[in-house]
Order: structure tokens, then sequence, then C-alpha cells
């Protein structure tokens, strides 16, 4: 049922189009389906729908939210309702995913079995499947990136086309069939060797260039994360100024946890369930409700719900995913308004605490 | 109801979060804030379940709650659930009566392990509204009472008023399958029975080691009973807990149920104590 998520790419063709022919090659898509991709917005950039092909910016660094928005909508509904009539809302858009840098690959990698395992969600999997990703080569590295040292077992799966810029063009790597589709919008050749070899040099030499990083491979951070687990005042300390905000949760591309409300039309009779991104840094999220207006609350100490999210990036889903579902984007750390949410401090710190 | 999507069942493309239609055949109340509610599900079918399985119960315009149970397989025409009253949702779901429909999905996570239970002898310990999903495993224990041991109930409430269940009560008092004991945190002037915190029924009966012992009720309850079966030296892969948990979408991808790693929808909500003893959040 779901092969084309088990599979592994491999390169079908490589391609090479030139500079001036991208622009024509992304409007030729625009044409035909919903194109998404990087824009800048108020000096960062964020995922948008592209309008003009002159808007795409592959020299971003990183985007505000990951592109697992275009899967997972910020919010998303589930039910239609209509007096005794429940209708599901499932409406997948054919979509070009245009310029995803190999770290957020490995995030919606992960949230495809996130998504898949136990029960198959197609309100997720079915936009999934009608997205063809391109990914690109990083061209800029954000300041708190650290993708080039976490999880480097992990390899980027889940793309249909692989971008690089070299000199005077692209190489464009199909991966897939569906990738292969996309070269009918555009006017490619065959890539000469020295532009392959061009390509590899320069998703080559990206590694190694972000500022911050991790000591340690990701078996040993699991092991360590995982006896650090007990050690209430290092977590007291790491989170002591947590505002239980969740930004960490919202930016990260491997977080995926949900709320679900119901909500009615003006007119008393319709309406949705609809599901909200959710942070689990939030107060109430473990918490239920009792007779008599209590409550019991199973992460109540906020630090208990820093620990949940840093074991969640580090040790909990490494056996499920094939490695730590943290991939180095660093947004976590921008986004943080007590600036405590870094993964490479938190980790350093645990690994020096407890060697 | 209409259904949008013809396709159902294994490889169904359909919304994970796409209800059943139950239709509400009985109901009682028997404390201030619960209900007792038969179904019956409109499309004519039998709910396929275990005793320990829970379904998420809603009203569309409200949203759902996870809901045990409260009736054994074993008896069929329907299946029971009892609903407290504490939110939004849950009060929705008070207000609907029979003929009322209410919309559920399940049967989800994993029961009691039946075949583990089998030619043992078994002690179920009940809490409060702990009785309601634990009421499915006792009556399917008294349907098949030949396939077990000897089988003892322990049942507490904080007071009289809250006692569930009053029909099955009087009838496990008489029953020679059962051997039942209650009790109350707070005696009133309408009760005569026991007084004092479930563990205090323990010395009341003579456990053996190989019995099988299903715990649930409120969190707080888990620690003492427990202390109680330590000292009986009873293993920790012979008792089995029932947890409650924010089991939002009861399919394992909400993360609001989550035990450390486990995903107490669908890993539980029934597990040995052997299991979740190293889990630092289960209890």
């Amino acid at each position: 049922m779901l092969a084309w998520l088990e599979r592994r790419w491999e390169t079908v063709r490589v391609l090479f189009i030139e500079y001036d022919d991208l622009v024509p090659f992304v409007e030729a898509m625009i044409a035909a389906r919903r194109v998404v991709g990087p824009v800048a917005k108020r000096g960062e950039f964020t995922y948008e729908e592209v309008g003009s092909a002159g808007d795409l910016r592959l020299d971003f660094d990183v985007t505000i939210l990951p592109p697992k928005k275009v899967f997972i909508p910020t919010a998303q509904d589930l039910l239609r309702f209509d007096g005794g009539t429940v209708e599901h809302c499932i409406d997948p858009v054919e979509t070009v995913l245009f310029g995803v840098h190999f770290y957020d690959v490995k995030g919606i990698d992960m949230t495809d079995v996130l998504f898949r395992e136990s029960k198959a969600d197609w309100d997720y999997l079915a936009q999934r499947e009608a997205t063809t990703i391109v990914a690109s080569n990083i061209q800029s590295v954000s300041p708190k990136a650290f993708w080039d040292s976490v999880g480097t077992e992990v390899k980027p799966e889940g793309h249909d086309v692989f971008l690089t810029k070299i000199e005077g063009g692209y190489v464009f790597e199909t991966r897939t069939e569906k990738g292969e589709a996309l070269t009918a919008h555009g006017v490619f050749r065959e890539a000469a060797a020295s532009e392959i070899e061009a390509a590899r040099k320069v998703n080559a030499a990206v590694m190694g260039t972000c500022a911050r990083r991790l000591e340690h491979p990701s078996v040993e951070i699991a092991k360590k994360m995982q006896e650090a687990f007990g050690d209430e005042h290092l977590w007291q300390r790491l989170a002591e100024r947590c505002f239980s905000c969740g930004a960490c949760n919202i930016v990260c591309p491997t977080c995926c946890c949900f709320d679900v409300q119901d909500h009615w039309n003006l007119d008393q009779s319709s309406g949705c369930r609809t599901r909200y991104w959710d942070a689990c840094l939030t107060r109430e999220f473990a918490a239920i409700t009792l007779a008599g207006g209590g409550s019991e609350n199973f992460r109540e100490q906020k630090c208990a719900r820093f620990r949940h999210r840093l074991m969640r990036k580090t040790a909990y889903l490494n056996e499920m995913l094939g490695g730590p579902a943290c991939t180095g984007c660093g947004r976590c750390a921008s986004a943080c308004p007590a600036d405590i949410a870094d993964p490479v401090r938190i980790i350093n710190t645990v690994m020096e605490v407890r060697a | 109801m209409s259904r949008s999507c013809a396709d159902s069942g294994n490889g169904s493309r359909e919304s994970l979060f796409f209800p059943r239609e139950a239709t509400i055949i009985r109901v009682s109340q028997p404390t201030e804030n619960e209900r007792h509610f038969s179904l019956k599900l409109v499309d004519g079918g039998e709910m396929d379940f275990e005793p320990g399985q829970f379904l998420e119960v809603g009203v569309m315009g409200f949203g759902e709650v996870p809901t045990g149970f409260a009736s054994s397989p074993t008896r069929t025409g329907g299946f029971d659930i009892v609903v407290r009253r504490v939110g939004r949702v849950s009060t929705a779901i008070d207000s609907k009566g029979v003929g009322d429909s209410l919309m559920i999905r399940g049967p989800l996570g994993h029961g009691f392990d039946l075949d583990a239970l089998r030619g043992h002898d078994v002690l179920i310990v009940a809490g409060g509204l702990g009785l309601c999903p634990t009421r499915s495993l006792i009556q399917y224990i008294l349907d098949r009472r030949g396939e077990f041991g000897c089988f003892t109930l322990f049942y507490g409430a904080r007071d009289p008023q809250q006692l569930l269940f009053s029909e099955d009560r009087a009838g496990w008092r008489v029953s020679h399958a059962v051997e039942y004991h209650e009790t109350v945190d707070k005696a009133d002037s309408t009760w005569a029975g026991n007084v004092g915190v479930i563990p205090t029924l323990f010395r009341r009966v003579q456990l053996t080691l190989e019995t099988r012992v299903v715990i649930c009720g409120p969190p707080v309850m888990f620690k003492y009973v427990i202390a109680e079966l330590d000292a009986l030296s009873i293993p920790h892969e012979h008792i089995y807990v029932d947890l409650e948990r924010r089991m939002k979408c009861g399919v394992g991808k909400c993360g609001h149920c989550q035990i450390n790693d486990t995903y107490c929808c669908t890993d539980g909500p029934v597990f040995t104590f052997a299991q979740i003893q190293t889990l630092a959040e289960a209890i």
C-alpha cells in the first residue's frame, strides 16, 4: 500500500539545466500546479506558494518554519459535519516542494515514518503522496545550524530530485518517476562528467561548515541522555528560564504532535473537527481533567517537559527512525525567547556532566 | 449518516478520525456525575473488542474522550460505557438519552492478556471509575468461569455515593463465582460495610503467589496496592495495570499520552507492571 514510502532512492538520471533556463522551468511548473518554495520575508525566509519564479530564493540559509507545514497544515480540517452527516476532508493538492535542504528532507523522512507507523494517517499521507520534492544544495549556512554533526548515519531519502548549483547552471539528479516527470517542464540535457564532479564537490564542501557542532556520535549521546534522565538538578538547571511557550516544538521539523478541536459554523448546525499543531513544552499538554474541577498533570514540572523534548530528539525515537529525531537545522535555538533550547549546548552539557 | 469515502477496512485511505455512529439503547445514572450508557452500532454489526481496550466517544461539534469498554465481549447485543461529567465533551455526552447517537472510534489499544490470565487465580483491584474498564474483564471471567482459578475482586470508592453498578455488586456479594470485597474511604449513615482505603482489603484474603493481579484506578492508588503485592512477593510480570492518560487521538500520533518513549494508547493502556516500572513518568 505504501510502497512509495518504502523506497530507497537511487539516481535515475543526472541532468543539467542552464542557469538562464531555471526561471522558465519554474514558471512552467507554476502554470501546471502549486509550487511551494523558500521566499524572502522581512529579512528571513519562509516556505510559501511561489507566485513568480523570480521570488524563489535558493540561496536561503534556513526557513522560519520547516516544510512540514505543506503536509501538516497549522490547522487542518479532519472531518466536516452538518446535522447527522459526517464527511472526511482528505483533498490533496498536486504540489511541487521546490528547494529543500537535505536536513529538512531528513525531517520529512521522519514525519513520514511517524504518520505511517502503527496506523497509516491519510490526512498526512495523501498530501505527502501528492507532493514532488526537489531538494537543493545548501548555499548559505545558518549561524545556529549543526546538520553536519548530528545523526550523520541517517541519509536523506524522501526527495524526487536533487538540485545542485554549479558554475553556469544546476545539476538536476532525478531520483524517482515523480522527479523525472518534472523534466517535461524545462530544457535539460545530460550532465557532463565534469559537471557531476563539480556538484559532488559543492555538496562535499558544505559539510564541516557549521559553526556549531556535536562532539559525540548519536549512539553515545542517546545512551548518556537516557542515563541523565533521573538527574533532576541538571534538568532543573537547564530548564530554569523556560517559559513553556513551545516555540522550540513549533519550529522543529520532526515535532508533529497535535491537538484536535471541534468548532461550529455560524449556522450552529455545521462545523469541523480540526487538528492544530501542539507543543509538549506547554503546561497542559499531558494533563487530564478530573471530577470536581481538578486535574492530573503527568508532566507538571517544566523541567520534565523540557527533558521530554530532548529525549524525543536524542533517544526515544532512534530505533524507529534509524537515528536521532534531530536534523541539526538549529531552528529551536533561534526561536527560543529564553535562549535555552539550543540542542548543541544542552547535549554537550549533558555529555560533559555525565562524562 | 453518509460516508463520503466508500473505501473502508484494511487498505482504506479514509481518515483515521472518521467515527462510527452508535445509538444509545439504555441509560442509567449510578452517581451524581456518572452516566452508564448501553450502545449499539447503527450499521448493525457487533463491536469486536477485548476487555481493557478503549474507544473514543464523542459528539460532533464538541469532541471526543477516551473511554474503556465497561461490558464484556461475551455479552452480545451492544456494549457499555460509563462517562463521568467533567468537561465540555463529557457534558455533551451526558446530555444524550435513549435513541440519541454518539460517535465512536475503536476498539483501540491493547487490552488484558486473557491467555496469560487463563488457568490462574485472578485478583482485580478497582478504585473509583477503575471499576468500569475492569467490569469488562469481570463479566468475561464470570461468563467463562471454568477457564480461570480463584477469582477475587476488590472495589473501593471515595464514599458510598460514588459506588457504581449496584445491581452487579448485589450479585457479586452473594455469588460463589467471585470472592468480592468492597470498601469506602469515608462512610456515611447509609454505610454498614468496610471503611478504609483499598490496600486494607488485602488482610481479608489469602492470595497465592501464582495469582495474576489487575489494577485500575486513580494514579495515587497504584503504588499502595503494588506495595501490598510486593509484600506478598507477587512477580511484577504477573501484575497488570490499566493506565489513564490524555489519549487524544487514540492511534499513536498526537503525542499527548506519551509516557517516556511509550504510547499509552497503542502500547497500552494495559501494561504489565514489569513493562512500566522503569518508566519514570508512569506511576
